[in-house]
């Protein structure tokens, strides 16, 4: 796809090529999309000013259930956030150029998700301004100062990584040298959310040090889950086309993340039920997500997962599409499981020995995370048709696969390459299907 | 040493020895409880008492008499925690009737009277309302039948808990200021209800609203679907 004559509608702000005709020339069924979640984001702003206006009484959350639907959505979020950094950083870290025309899209799913986990926290404080408090007076002993704060400068990173990627600007050096940044910071993000939950002693199944590596490891399979299920419906709904090879890679990657994922997640129920390790308080509470009243939550994960894993372990039938979608939609949705289950069993039994009223969210809380989630998914929408999403082909013969070893190396030779891609109008992606 | 010890054992065990042991061994026992035990129910060893039977003193209903049995001369209640209910006689009247008229009939919050073998867990609610029905679900308590005399606190210092669930005025009270024995961890019944989440009326019209017309334009992009 060479340089061709700027398209009508095609506006440059911030070195970005926004192709706005793009959205003159959309389908009906575009907009109707478009307007779907346009309305339920208005119901998501209506449900965020009934919370404001009068306060916690319509939430479900309660003094058992401190943290409700948003915390959830919270760990969901940051965990899916991470299946773009590992497209980024396999690309300019690792030099895995298989992923490269997944790079923005990867990038851009990141970013959006880190937003609506912090939409998250923000709707959760009833008054948004009290989210500088934790500016003005952190308190150092609070895992959710380092989680929060990381939560932010990730997705500021995130959008100077689509920014970077998208110009050109500083060539292969600046990309390889943002990864530098990018991805200790999506590690500090994850093992931060994680300690939100491993920090506490008094809620005794959060309160494990395999936290972190099972969050890591749910983060990065649901991540890639969600970029191959969304990759397949960019591929659908617009003239992008990525290669087969591509899903393949991603594919085994998933299926490798994936049993380690399981893997630490039995390793733990073992250790809490093992007849000389295990303490009475975590096998009671944890009984509750094996037999109780919990396992309608807990168990799925299992199921769904081992399912997920089976259809991708397979390698004849690994590379067919459906395979890797079912698997990728059946791991998504099992990890939601997980991070509810999860949430739920710091609650479920208080540390006072006392088993929690069932939580259910409130009509309010369900409409306003529905909202939140309709806003990243308008964005995304709208951003797929106006941004330039797909990678120039000619950034691929430029740039030929790289061995690990050389990919570690600035690339200078590449800031001519980055300049055309800068210089380059709006390029003709192709999103006219819709 | 120890070689010598093994052999007098594998002599022991061997002979006829052994069948002299295990009564030995009970009989050890015996006296060791013994030893320890109280000189009777409601008297510490100390010979301080602890805890009696108010009924067994002052017989509750008919043919109530003031002369006391068993040549008790009465006792003075020292409250523990319960003395912010006043002072003096004002402190007992919080809780129990005129002693002159009906000593056997404690107050409760509508200012009715119940019998102190009744349910008396609804005199200790006048204050203790919160308490009282995690009490009354199981959660505190682990239902056993009262808060106090026959179940675990001490009345008079509700501090002091009573070693075991006594039956009512069994006259086999023993008090103790210690918590119960540790017990495994057993999740008890569920807390109160919280309170149920609101919704307001303006936001419920517009959140319908809303849905209808997320409906509708659900079934558009489903024709449009089908269309293509």
């Amino acid at each position: 796809m060479s340089a061709s004559a700027p398209r009508r509608g095609v506006k440059r702000f911030i070195g970005i090529d926004w192709d706005f005709g793009a959205l003159k020339t959309a389908t009906p069924t575009y907009w109707s999309w478009v307007a779907l979640l346009a309305t339920f984001v208005m119901i998501g702003a209506g449900a965020w000013l009934a919370y404001f206006t009068r306060g916690g009484v319509v939430m479900g959350m309660r003094d058992d259930s401190a943290w409700g639907l948003w915390f959830t959505n919270y760990m969901y979020y940051i965990g899916l956030s991470a299946g773009g950094l590992v497209v980024y950083a396999s690309v300019h870290l690792f030099g895995a150029e298989q992923f490269k025309p997944l790079s923005r899209l990867a990038v851009l799913q990141a970013g959006m998700l880190v937003m609506l986990a912090l939409l998250g926290i923000i709707s959760d404080m009833e008054m948004p301004w009290r989210a500088v408090n934790m500016l003005l007076s952190p308190n150092p002993t609070a895992p959710f100062v380092y989680t929060g704060s990381a939560a932010s400068l990730y997705m500021v990173l995130c959008f100077i990584d689509l920014w970077v990627l998208i110009t050109g600007f500083g060539g292969h050096k600046l990309a390889h040298n943002m990864t530098l940044i990018a991805l200790p910071a999506a590690i500090y993000l994850h093992t931060t959310t994680a300690f939100v939950l491993a920090m506490n002693k008094s809620r005794e199944l959060w309160h494990t040090a395999v936290m972190v590596p099972i969050f890591l490891t749910s983060a990065t399979a649901s991540g890639i889950a969600l970029l191959i299920i969304f990759a397949y419906v960019v591929q659908a709904v617009t003239d992008i086309e990525f290669k087969p090879s591509m899903f393949r890679s991603l594919s085994t990657l998933l299926a490798t993340v994936m049993i380690i994922d399981l893997f630490l997640l039995l390793v733990e129920v073992l250790h809490i039920f093992w007849p000389t390790s295990s303490a009475p308080g975590h096998a009671v509470r944890m009984a509750e997500f094996v037999t109780g009243r919990y396992a309608w939550s807990f168990l799925p994960v299992l199921i769904l997962g081992f399912s997920a894993f089976a259809l991708l372990a397979r390698r004849p039938t690994r590379h067919l599409p459906a395979v890797q979608l079912t698997a990728s939609v059946l791991y998504v949705v099992a990890i939601y499981f997980k991070r509810y289950t999860l949430m739920s069993m710091g609650f479920a039994i208080t540390p006072l020995g006392l088993r929690a009223p069932f939580y259910v969210p409130s009509a309010v809380e369900a409409l306003l995370a529905v909202g939140i989630l309709a806003f990243g998914l308008l964005v995304v929408t709208l951003a797929v048709k106006v941004m330039p999403i797909e990678v120039p082909e000619h950034e691929d013969e430029h740039e030929p696969a790289l061995d690990v070893g050389e990919s570690l190396e600035p690339i200078g030779a590449d800031a001519p390459d980055a300049g055309e891609v800068q210089g380059e109008p709006a390029f003709e992606s192709g999103v006219g299907r819709l | 040493m120890a070689g010598s010890c093994s052999r007098i054992a594998d002599r022991l065990l061997r002979g006829r020895s052994k069948w002299l042991l295990l009564p030995a061994i009970i009989a050890f026992a015996a006296v060791s409880m013994l030893a320890v035990s109280p000189a009777y129910a409601g008297r510490a060893a100390s010979g301080e008492l602890l805890f009696y039977p108010c009924s067994s003193c002052h017989p509750v209903g008919e043919g109530a008499s003031d002369a006391l049995p068993n040549r008790f001369e009465g006792h003075s209640v020292t409250l523990e925690g319960h003395d912010r209910l006043g002072e003096g006689d004002a402190a007992c009247l919080t809780c129990h009737d005129d002693p002159a008229k009906d000593p056997g009939k404690l107050k409760l919050a509508d200012g009715n009277l119940i019998d102190i073998r009744g349910d008396i867990a609804q005199v200790c609610f006048r204050c203790h309302s919160a308490k009282y029905e995690e009490f009354k679900a199981g959660a505190h308590g682990k239902n056993k039948p009262k808060c106090t005399s026959a179940g675990c606190h001490d009345p008079h210092a509700p501090g002091s808990m009573y070693a075991d669930a006594l039956l009512p005025f069994s006259g086999s009270g023993f008090q103790v200021k210690v918590l119960p024995e540790r017990e495994a961890f057993t999740p008890f019944a569920s807390p109160p209800s919280p309170p149920p989440a609101e919704t307001p009326t303006w936001f419920s019209i517009f959140a319908a609203v809303g849905l209808v017309a997320a409906g509708g334009q659900v079934v558009r992009l489903a024709r449009g679907r089908q269309k293509r």
